[in-house]
């Protein structure tokens, strides 16, 4: 994997032994103000020893995980509501799509975040972006009206009483 | 040169806060985004999988969830948004509005599985 990936990360966050780094301070991030401290590659060093944009890559990775497995189980249940029809599959398909667009998305995030991280002095650099949040959202509302449309056809359809 | 980030309403104001503000603001819009999925899935499953309960309750708690996850990646967006302003200006961050309200679907739904177990 190319430097910049979680695991490999995180031998690099216990070699170069960032103290004092406190919370909410300015502060800059590991090795800027080493000066001497040897000759690792400052692109291969995570900015932050918590490690943040590591565990922000991860929970877009679960939140793609949780989207794909959501998209597999509907490919076994819609089936029961809906019928054995293309709209199961087509669902289903979305989904999937979905889950890895977001995976590819939270990749090139994070990418993006750690360039920007160890290549500036500050701790304070234009991360982030509203897109793939905003999708991500929409898509999920999306799928909880189809889901209340599946529910109320579902029982309706059934004729309750 | 920095791209322009969506949307406007938060990048257009403030300055940059600590990455780490934000990187946490994310998690958290994400936390709610898989809560959102959990509570989906669980109305969907209790209409879906023919569970031996009385249907009428049955019906009633998955609508529960279902809305509780219709509302949740609303909390999830604004809150993220809301949040992520309140970093850029330095001002107390918000709370989670739809926080109680969605907790409370949550209890109503399980009250309501209970009761259609029992009356089955």
């Amino acid at each position: 994997m190319p430097s910049g990936d979680p695991a490999h990360l995180g031998r690099d966050a216990a070699r170069v032994g960032c103290g004092g780094h406190g919370r909410g301070g300015a502060q800059v991030g590991c090795g800027v103000s080493e000066g001497g401290a040897g000759r690792v590659d400052r692109s291969a060093r995570p900015f932050d020893p918590g490690l943040q944009p590591e565990r922000t890559a991860l929970a877009w990775r679960r939140t793609a995980l949780a989207l794909l497995v959501g998209s597999l189980v509907g490919l076994r249940v819609l089936p029961l509501l809906l019928g054995d029809g293309g709209v199961t599959y087509a669902v289903a398909g979305l989904g999937v799509a979905a889950s890895v667009a977001v995976l590819v998305g939270a990749h090139r995030r994070y990418r993006r975040v750690h360039r920007l991280l160890t290549s500036g002095a500050s701790d304070r650099a234009p991360i982030g972006g509203g897109l793939l949040p905003a999708a991500v959202a929409l898509l999920t509302f999306a799928a909880g009206v189809a889901a209340l449309a599946l529910a109320l056809g579902g029982a309706v359809g059934a004729g309750r009483g | 040169m920095t791209a322009r980030r969506f949307p406007s309403s938060v990048y257009g104001v403030g300055s940059e806060p600590d990455a780490r503000f934000t990187l946490a603001n994310e998690r958290t819009f994400l936390a709610w985004i898989r809560t959102a999925l959990a509570l989906l899935a669980g109305g969907v499953a209790l209409e879906a999988l023919g569970l031996g309960l009385e249907p009428h309750l049955r019906l009633a708690a998955s609508l529960v969830l279902i809305v509780a996850g219709v509302a949740t990646p609303v909390q999830a967006w604004f809150g993220w948004a809301q949040a992520e302003r309140a970093l850029r200006l330095g001002r107390p961050l918000p709370s989670a509005r739809l926080a109680l309200p969605i907790g409370v679907a949550v209890v109503v739904a399980g009250v309501l599985v209970l009761l259609a177990v029992v009356l089955a």
